[in-house]
């Protein structure tokens, strides 16, 4: 584990309707780290997530990648400054077929502009074939290479949560953010999702995850950040943050 | 009847020209575009003001812009620029912000607010008079109707072939992925990169063009318009012969657009009146309503689905 | 003066029957506009044919209602079982748009008919300029619409509709028989539709198969102002379109009138798409 960090969280403050549901909650997360982030219910967890992954704006507070400030930014900057994120409700572009499910997730596609992708087919075809290559080989990776053409909408939820994974693979993601990511996965699934996650820190991917699931936390994060009521508790492994009395309280009390 | 055929082919050409666009509009990337047709007037007008040159003696009183008596390509050219000029406009003020039916109902009103400037304000297109005498591409040749048919035939299905390999072009290339994401679901679109407003934008404005030049290729072959030819309801048709020819489909769409828009009007000339002639036009109409539906209820991709289109090496359709 | 009360009588009377449509099922219906056609041709041909114009009336009333209950029924009903996107039934409605247009073609041709009414001599009241017609369109609609505000108050069904409004997987879940709610939603839809198109031909003096589609974004107009399924809302945004023709009638051509409802429509659009009085609206 290297002293740097990645991503740090400081004083970030989203609250909508009259709910704080982020109230102050700072932290640091180390590059390739594998970062847990768990706590009761309503604690702010998911909306944390969002708000990292642009998807909301923080009313105040700063969350700085890289030493860069990214909060507010929105979706499409903050994809393409290496930051992926799974969702807790797979999202999936269900009408499509799986591979294409992959494809869509590669950066730097010199065919996505119109202009080249009509009048330069030599520049973007070889590149399409070296995606292709790299997703078949990221649907291998996890199991789901013989569903290539299958609608992605037709694979079962744990076949989902994998596909989540390769296609935010085939990102090549500086920064993992994942929302549960075995919600609704059977156990021998849940391993496997476990086992491949855990290879991610070493080909230099920083995992961040919301999970409640404490056996798969325990298999795959070096440590945890617990919140409650919108802002870090306390931090640690899972071993210390368990006995941890206040931690305890925050479950109960919820 | 060899005429009729050939005049047939030639409107068909150019009305598959504009159910192509719709599609990348509509089928590619999910833009319901309810005032598609308007586009394709406004190339028609600028079409016909640009190689119009002030208006002719002795055949009745026009008034309207321009006039400036260039050669017909240049016409049709410039026709598409203004249309997709337009669509630039509608898509920057309207299409970020507004879901899908908020969208249909946004695009009508814009083409109908286009439509009634266009129906009164006199000097701009001659108004509800319409334009006429807009000279044929063949220029001062005299051609029999049919000459002229299969001259139109060959600009319009050249054309068609261009705007055919477009559309197929974008399909499968990654720009056509982006779009198909954009469809989908934006939010995952964006969450990986895409930038989702520029490929809307730049998707009105491919498909706009391209009714532009439709627009003026009918506008040169008929020799006439008025506001009436480009009421809402033409967009609704096009619509019918997308989906019943197979919403995301390029080749659906060439299909939509001769089945629909071709073979019903074709056959309906060949239903008895009863004495009144308002009937031919009300039944098609409520066949291609019930044809829409239908196809929506049982075949709801279209009679060519975009499931059949090869993408990534893929068989046919499961 | 005076004649924007009119026009806004008869938005309200369409706005609010489109409006409570989608609010509960949460799609919009583009034969809507036809709908009204419908309404104004039955009242017409039973008018004919009993001589009574108020017979004339609430049989058009009645037939408009059934017909967009048949509508649900024979149609949507199935669309929505199959979990259709919104758009598959907003085309779906662009197709029944075709068939009820051009149905009542078939049946009554293309020709303009008018009513057998006398409308009466202009009066002034004040400041305003009304025929007894006029007076009798915004007596009728301020009638319907208490009645309509006294359902919606007051009744089950009214509370069980603002229920399902605004959400209706919850009504459901509370027990609420979302499905007969929609069937009738559809009948009342369907009824304002009908008297929106009866004033529409006395306001406009003719009849044609048009009519209603012409005036359909008018109806758009004043129920995105307000706000989807919100009927208070499109009322308010039906006087504010009906006061917007009237004083844009005084600096621009009548002809202008329309576009400029429409450039209203498209500013609130583009700035407040919840309308002008949500605090919260369907969001995407």
């Amino acid at each position: 584990m290297t002293t740097e960090s990645i991503l740090e969280i400081r004083d970030v403050h989203f609250a909508y309707g009259g709910v704080r549901a982020v109230d102050g909650c700072s932290f640091t997360v180390g590059r390739q780290a594998s970062t847990g982030l768990i706590g009761p219910n309503g604690a702010g967890k998911s909306t944390l997530i969002e708000v990292v992954a642009g998807g909301l704006r923080p009313q105040s507070g700063q969350v700085l990648f890289e030493g860069e400030d990214i909060a507010g930014m929105g979706r499409m900057g903050i994809a393409r400054r290496g930051i992926v994120r799974t969702f807790q409700l797979s999202r999936e572009l269900l009408h499509l077929p799986v591979i294409e499910n992959v494809m869509i997730a590669a950066q730097d596609q010199v065919g996505e502009n119109p202009m080249t992708a009509l009048f330069a087919a030599p520049r973007w075809r070889p590149q399409e074939t070296d995606l292709l290559q790299r997703a078949d080989e990221l649907l291998a990776w996890v199991g789901l290479e013989r569903l290539r053409y299958a609608p992605a909408g037709s694979l079962s939820g744990g076949q989902r949560r994998l596909l989540d994974i390769a296609r935010a693979l085939m990102a090549r993601p500086k920064l993992l953010l994942l929302d549960e990511p075995t919600a609704g996965v059977y156990p021998a699934l849940v391993q496997m999702i476990a086992e491949r996650l855990k290879e991610l820190p070493a080909m230099g991917v920083t995992l961040l995850m919301v999970a409640h699931n404490m056996g798969f936390v325990a298999s795959v994060c070096d440590d945890v950040v617990v919140m409650a009521q919108g802002r870090m508790l306390t931090r640690g492994s899972l071993d210390e943050v368990r006995g941890n009395r206040e931690v305890v309280q925050a479950y109960l009390g919820g | 009847m060899m005429y009729f055929l050939v005049a047939a082919l030639a409107l068909g050409c150019i009305n598959a020209i504009m159910v192509l666009g719709f599609n990348i509009q509509y089928g590619f990337t999910g833009i319901l575009n309810f005032t598609y047709y308007t586009f394709a007037a406004i190339g028609a007008y600028i079409a016909a003001v640009t190689t119009m040159g002030p208006p002719p003696q002795g055949v009745g009183i026009q008034v309207y812009i321009l006039q400036w008596s260039l050669p017909w390509p240049v016409g049709l050219l410039l026709g598409g620029l203004v249309a997709a000029a337009a669509g630039l406009l509608v898509v920057l003020i309207a299409v970020r912000r507004l879901r899908s039916d908020y969208l249909a109902i946004v695009t009508v009103s814009v083409g109908y607010i286009i439509w009634d400037v266009i129906d009164n304000y006199i000097p701009l297109f001659n108004g509800d008079n319409g334009l006429f005498a807009v000279p044929h591409i063949t220029g001062s040749m005299r051609l029999s109707s049919l000459g002229y048919a299969v001259v139109m035939l060959i600009v319009s299905a050249l054309c068609l072939g261009v705007f055919y390999l477009v559309a197929r072009r974008i399909y499968h290339s990654p720009f056509g992925r982006v779009l198909r994401a954009v469809r989908e679901d934006e939010v995952v679109a964006a969450s990986f990169g895409k930038n989702v407003f520029q490929a809307q934008v730049w998707v009105f404005v491919i498909g706009s063009f391209m009714a532009g030049v439709a627009g003026g290729l009918l506008i040169q072959y008929i020799g006439a318009w008025n506001p009436n030819a480009f009421l809402p309801l033409e967009t609704f048709v096009l619509l019918a012969a997308l989906v019943i020819g197979g919403t995301a489909n390029y080749n659906g769409s060439i299909l939509g657009a001769f089945l629909i828009i071709e073979v019903v009007d074709e056959a309906s000339r060949f239903l008895p009146t009863f004495g009144r002639p308002d009937l031919v036009g009300a039944v098609r109409a409520i066949v291609i309503g019930v044809a829409l539906i239908l196809v929506l209820r049982f075949k709801p991709g279209g009679l060519l689905a975009e499931s059949r289109v090869r993408l990534y090496g893929r068989g046919e359709a499961r | 003066m005076g004649f924007g009360l009119v026009t806004a009588a008869v938005i309200a009377m369409g706005a609010v029957g489109l409006t409570l449509q989608v609010g509960v099922t949460n799609f919009v219906n583009f034969a809507y506009g036809d709908f009204v056609t419908f309404g104004a041709y039955v009242t017409y041909a039973v008018d004919n044919a009993s001589g009574s114009f108020a017979t004339g009336v609430i049989c058009g009333g009645l037939a408009t209602g059934l017909l967009a209950l048949l509508c649900n029924l024979v149609l949507f009903r199935t669309f929505v079982a199959q979990k259709a996107r919104v758009i598959t039934l907003v085309i779906v409605t662009v197709g029944l748009s075709f068939i009820v247009q051009n149905a009542v073609i078939v049946i009554w041709g293309t020709g303009a008919y008018t009513y057998n009414v006398t409308i009466g001599n202009a009066l002034h009241l004040g400041p305003l300029i009304l025929t007894p017609g006029d007076l009798a369109i915004i007596g009728a609609s301020v009638v319907l619409l208490l009645g309509l505000h006294a359902l919606l108050q007051y009744t089950r069904f009214g509370k069980s509709l603002r229920a399902t409004s605004d959400n209706a997987d919850l009504a459901l879940a509370c027990g609420i028989d979302t499905g007969r709610l929609v069937n009738w939603t559809w009948v009342i839809s369907g009824f304002f539709a009908a008297v929106a198109g009866v004033a529409l031909v006395l306001e406009t003096n003719t009849l044609r198969p048009t009519v209603g589609f012409n005036e359909l974004f008018l109806f758009f107009a004043a129920v995105i102002l307000g706000g989807l399924g919100r009927p208070y809302g499109a009322m308010l945004g039906a006087l504010i379109i009906g006061l917007a023709t009237e004083i844009a009638g005084m600096y621009v051509d009548a002809a202008y009138k329309s576009a400029i409802a429409f450039a209203i429509l498209v500013l609130v659009l583009l700035f407040r798409p919840e309308g002008i009085f949500a605090t919260r609206g369907k969001t995407d």
